[in-house]
């Protein structure tokens, strides 16, 4: 919404309130200031009154104009064609210094002297009004032969743009905006006087029939008026552009300045469009389609629906002659609700209506006549036809002592009355600490003490309220949420700490890339219905992907060493949510440094499970039972914790890594339940002294570690206390075996160990291992 | 004799020294052979003979300890010597990693609220129309309903389009006093320079007996809680809209970029909006029938917070896992 400062003043007496208190007030009372633009015009920029103007000699495109600039009469040569239709312009005289450092001077044009320029609006840094020089008339003020330009409080104008929020449709007007300020700046509105003049016609009712049918939601007010002469004033196209508005006719311009200003849905028909001239009479039928629709149509044809669209044939135009004008107010909710429920189309003034239009009829027809009477030459048949429904006003009980908890500070009742008073409501006491209020229905947001505590919260200005501690319960907030934060803060850091960047991704996919590689995706039923793009367009049930798309990227970045770590939301066919935590490695294990001479070794399976230890814990590693297109097969494996396969880390897949054109990298992703912190309960210490035996055996080649583990931890010798691989062994001579080296440590809980002990120890050892794989003695 | 103390100084090096120290203390050794000489002196000599030779033997002992402590120094500082770096070459070498800058922002706002003991709330990401609009006072017909700005599934189920639901549903599970934050993931169906189809928002929730949560709470918890994020700026309180509280208001920081003084940043205003709060709407409890209750609700967004606090210019960047940012926070 845009005002303007002078607008605001037909409306409230803002002379003695400065621009900042003006900026301040606004955003003190929630009509956000987005911006606030002072028009400032050079006095040297005068009133001028053309009294001749005549054709340059030697230029098709210029006229020489004597003008009487106040101190003189100049010769001014001009450029814009719709000079010849002007009496009085703005000129710019010499010494003048226009927007952008242009200074005006002496000149000759074509041969011609030009002591000046006539301006256009943008010349002097106003908004566009239309082709040419500004054509000025009365309507700015009177017209005074040199005075300056600037001088007139209307075109030296301070421009404010509002960002209303959507509970404001009062404030879609000036005269809105003005009674919002009234209140806040404790100054009286100006009344609003208008009397038509006598030149009314024929009553209305000799030309116009007005039938409804159905349940009326909408209140309407219908005049018919016969025009000629249309034009609008300077000031109308001025303001409309200051404020942005559009309209291609000057009928139109003066229906935008109207609305605009009143805040009143107003409407005009071309009686042609739908009475033929045999017709004698105007017949509107209004009917009520469903709930907050009503069609209005005039004789057998469609016209409008009331605060939703009008027919592009019914619209007057610069021939409109006779014209039907309608003033209208439907309760916001009703419509907003039946419009999307119908999914009709809307135009501009649907965004009005839809967030509470004025429901004053008469004083937006009043205000329209006005101008019109101003700007046309028109006559309007006496009296209106009116549809007016019977509405309930919305009453609140305002208790003192409730407004005052609510904001927290104390707030006396006759304070609160008059705030309420000063924005339209309807106050009646009721005691010493309570009052009735009738709400304005241009406030229907307003609904409950809650709603009146925030107007009073407004106005007694929220900087006004002092802070104040609350005092609350104590209690034992920590839950398994607080929880769970906290592990996975521990877990992030950690995963820092071994060199990986936390990452975040979209928790949206490609639907066909997940497919591709052959993870699930949302089923067709519940898939997304309108994903914002191609490549976002279903949700994620990996996170590997997008990391993946990351890498790619740093890759482009000449990033050599990709470590990346991302903990996130994650989503199977039946779009179950779960949390996940991957890892990815790509490039180089390590900066290069004269460590490496520069040449650091490619990240290697040893190296990322290392890495992952050092974030997760301990796990062990079995062979992979996981199947989608990104695992190798031959450098992959179920990440075991506690028993329970919990996620994989492999190997990128050498196609994959090839699509996406990055350097060798290293994947793994695991559910994030299974690494919440768990409860250890210490076991004793032996107080006696271990030792550590290896034992060397040959076995088959594609015997697999985990399988021996398996064996080994099935044993039931207590004073075996560890075992692990320390070397692996192949060359010709053992053909189809390989060599496999065990540590073992052997320690007993109750004394030192006897050669003995340790013989029978590793005896049981070498005969499961034989038992088991045939394993042979190296 | 004399010699034998040049000799001990004349010693460069340890294996020198032993080599003198045998020849002169060793058993074989010339003070040996001096003590050997004792039983062929005649008895009354003997005693000063006797006390002439072990000062002269104390006073080699003498030299002979002073010199090996100077060589064996020379030889501990000669073998660090061989293990010499230059230890410049090895600065960079540390391979820590970083946390996410928004995470990170996360975590400070996190910390704050549990440190005031809030409870930290959760809840699932796909949301229904009730738990999501209706139950928060955002009837079907609500302009800030608009389709454009939610994602919708086939079946009706949608992404949150805020952490608010999360109020909604710990309000069903658990009866007042509640005092909560909601910190999570939210999406928003728009893409642009400044608009990412998802991004972070914490959310708090307090609830007490009527009558007992006021405005002024809010504006001190707020206004604390800024000054703990952004350290010593002026906080402004603008009275504002949203659906789920009433009165409700927008709250700005004086700009911590030109101090207030206006700039590009904050539109040369002088003021940044940072959050959105306001006094719980009686729809809202009326959804989870609550009686006789009030309360306060605030939102905060992550990102914006996080691209403030340590000037990230690009909001998208944040999505794209660019290590040339991310290594800026180890
Ligand atoms: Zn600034």
């Amino acid at each position: 919404m845009i005002v303007t400062r002078s607008w605001l003043n037909e409306f409230i007496d803002l002379s003695g309130v400065s621009d900042e208190k003006l900026y301040e007030t606004f955003n003190a009372i929630g009509l956000e200031v987005d911006s606030m633009e002072k028009i400032e015009i050079d006095p040297k920029v005068v009133v001028g009154k053309i009294l001749s103007c005549e054709k340059h000699p030697d230029a098709d495109k210029l006229n020489v104009c004597k003008i009487d600039v106040g101190s003189g009469i100049r010769q001014i040569v001009c450029g814009a064609a719709n000079v010849v239709d002007a009496e009085y312009v703005a000129v710019a005289t010499i010494g003048t210094v226009l927007p952008g450092d242009f200074e005006i001077k002496h000149a000759k044009l074509r041969g011609v002297e030009s002591e000046g320029m006539v301006c256009a609006s943008s010349e002097l840094g106003l908004p566009e009004t239309g082709k040419g020089i500004m054509i000025l008339d009365e309507s700015i003020g009177e017209l005074e032969i040199g005075k300056p330009f600037g001088a007139y409080p209307c075109i030296a104008d301070t421009i404010i743009e509002l960002e209303l929020t959507a509970n404001r449709g009062d404030c879609l007007s000036i005269y809105g905006v003005a009674r919002d300020l009234s209140a806040a700046l404790n100054i009286e509105m100006k009344p609003f006087e208008y009397k038509q003049e006598e030149r009314m016609k024929l009553g209305i009712a000799r030309k116009m029939d007005l039938h409804t049918s159905g349940e009326m939601d909408a209140d309407l007010r219908y005049k018919l008026a016969t025009l000629q002469h249309v034009h609008s004033s300077f000031l109308i196209k001025l303001r409309l552009a200051m404020v942005k508005a559009e309209a291609d006719n000057p009928l139109a311009e003066i229906l935008a300045y109207a609305t605009h200003t009143t805040g009143v849905i107003l409407r005009m028909y071309d009686c042609a469009s739908f009475c033929s001239p045999e017709e004698e009479k105007v017949v509107v039928s209004v009917e009520a389609h469903a709930e907050g629709i009503i069609h209005v149509h005039a004789n057998g044809k469609h016209i409008s629906i009331v605060g939703v669209s009008q027919s592009e044939e019914s619209k007057p135009t610069v021939n409109s002659r006779e014209v039907l004008i309608e003033a209208s107010y439907i309760h916001p909710d009703l419509l907003a609700e039946a419009v999307v429920n119908e999914k009709i189309e809307t135009d501009d003034l649907y965004y009005k209506t839809s967030r509470g239009s004025n429901s004053d009829l008469g004083f937006g027809l009043g205000y329209l006549a006005y101008l019109m009477e101003h700007n046309t030459e028109v006559e309007c048949y006496e009296g209106s036809m009116d549809v007016e429904v019977e509405r309930e006003h919305e009453k609140v009980l305002v208790d003192a002592d409730e407004i005052s908890d609510i904001v927290g500070m104390e707030i006396e009742l006759s304070k609160i009355a008059v705030v309420l008073q000063k924005l339209g409501f309807d106050v009646t006491a009721m005691n010493d600490h309570q009052l009735a209020t009738k709400v304005p229905l241009f406030r229907h947001d307003i609904k409950n003490i809650q709603d009146i505590a925030e107007e009073i919260v407004r106005i007694v200005g929220i900087n006004n309220i002092p802070s104040k501690p609350l005092v609350f319960s104590e209690k034992k907030r920590l839950n398994e949420t607080s929880s769970r934060y906290s592990a996975k803060k521990d877990l992030r850091n950690r995963a820092v700490g071994v060199g990986f960047y936390e990452n975040i991704s979209y928790v949206f996919s490609e639907k066909e890339v997940l497919e591709r590689y052959g993870f699930e995706t949302t089923d067709e039923a519940l898939a997304l219905a309108n994903p914002i793009a191609e490549e976002l367009n279903t949700l994620r049930s990996t996170l590997l992907v997008n990391m993946l798309q990351a890498i790619k990227r740093n890759v482009s970045y000449s990033k050599k060493s990709i470590p990346l770590f991302e903990i996130g939301a994650v989503f199977d066919a039946e779009r179950t949510q779960t949390e996940k935590i991957g890892f990815v490695f790509a490039g180089q294990a390590e900066r290069e440094s004269v460590t490496n001479a520069g040449k650091p070794p490619v990240i290697d399976f040893a190296s990322f499970v290392g890495k992952l230890g050092g974030v997760i814990g301990h796990f062990d590693l079995v062979p992979c039972t996981f199947e989608n297109g990104l695992i190798h097969p031959y450098q992959s494996a179920d990440i075991v914790i506690d028993g329970k396969v919990c996620g994989f880390v492999s190997k990128l897949h050498p196609s994959v890594q090839e699509h996406y054109d990055i350097p060798v990298t290293f994947i793994a992703e695991i559910d994030f339940d299974v690494l919440m912190p768990k409860h250890i309960n210490a076991k004793p210490i032996s107080k006696f002294q271990g030792v550590y035996k290896d034992l060397s055996v040959v076995i088959d080649k594609n015997i697999r570690y985990y399988e021996v583990a398996k064996v080994l931890n099935g044993l039931d010798l207590p004073l075996l206390k560890e075992s692990y691989p320390v070397d692996i062994y192949t060359d010709e001579k053992l053909g189809e075996n390989k060599s496999l080296t065990i540590r073992f440590f052997i320690q007993s809980m109750e004394k030192t160990l006897e050669e003995s002990d340790i013989e029978h120890v590793m005896d049981a050892i070498m005969r499961a291992l034989q038992e088991n794989f045939g394993a042979e003695l190296r | 004799m004399e010699n034998l103390e040049v000799k001990i100084v004349q010693a460069d090096s340890l294996e020198a020294l032993e080599k003198v120290r045998i020849e002169l203390f060793g058993k074989k050794g010339l003070l040996a052979a001096e003590f050997a000489k004792m039983k062929d002196i005649p008895g009354p000599e003997k005693k000063a003979f006797a006390q002439g030779l072990n000062e002269k033997k104390a006073a080699l002992q003498q030299a002979f300890d002073a010199r090996y402590e100077v060589l064996k120094a020379e030889a501990v500082e000669e073998m660090l010597k061989a293990e010499e770096l230059d230890v410049s070459l090895y600065g960079t070498l540390a391979q820590k990693g970083a946390l996410h800058p928004v995470m990170e922002t996360m975590d400070k706002i996190i910390d704050y609220f549990v440190a005031l003991n809030f409870s930290v709330e959760t809840g699932g990401m796909i949301e229904d129309d009730f738990h999501n609009f209706e139950a928060l006072n955002l009837p079907k017909y609500h302009p800030a309903r608009d389709m454009q700005d939610t994602f919708y599934f086939k079946d009706g189920g949608l992404l949150r389009t805020h952490t608010s639901p999360v109020q909604i549903r710990t309000m069903l599970k658990e009866k007042p006093p509640i005092r909560m934050i909601a910190p999570g993931t939210v999406f928003r169906r728009d893409y642009d320079v400044t608009h990412t189809p998802m991004f972070h928002q914490v959310e708090g929730l307090v609830v007490d007996e009527k009558g007992k949560v006021s405005f002024a709470n809010l504006k001190a918890i707020l206004t604390d809680f800024l000054q703990y994020m952004f350290g010593d700026v002026d906080v402004r309180f603008r009275p504002s809209f949203f659906p789920f509280t009433e009165p409700s208001a927008e709250v700005d920081i004086s700009c911590i970029f030109c101090g207030g003084e206006g700039c590009r940043v904050c539109s040369h205003t002088g003021w940044i909006e940072i959050l959105g709060c306001g006094i719980v709407d009686p729809n809202v409890f009326k959804a989870v029938d609550y009686e006789d209750v009030s309360g306060y609700a605030f939102g905060l967004g992550v990102e914006r917070i996080a691209m403030l606090m340590h000037q990230i210019p690009d909001l998208r960047s944040l999505f794209e896992g660019d290590i040339r940012l991310l290594e800026q926070f180890r």
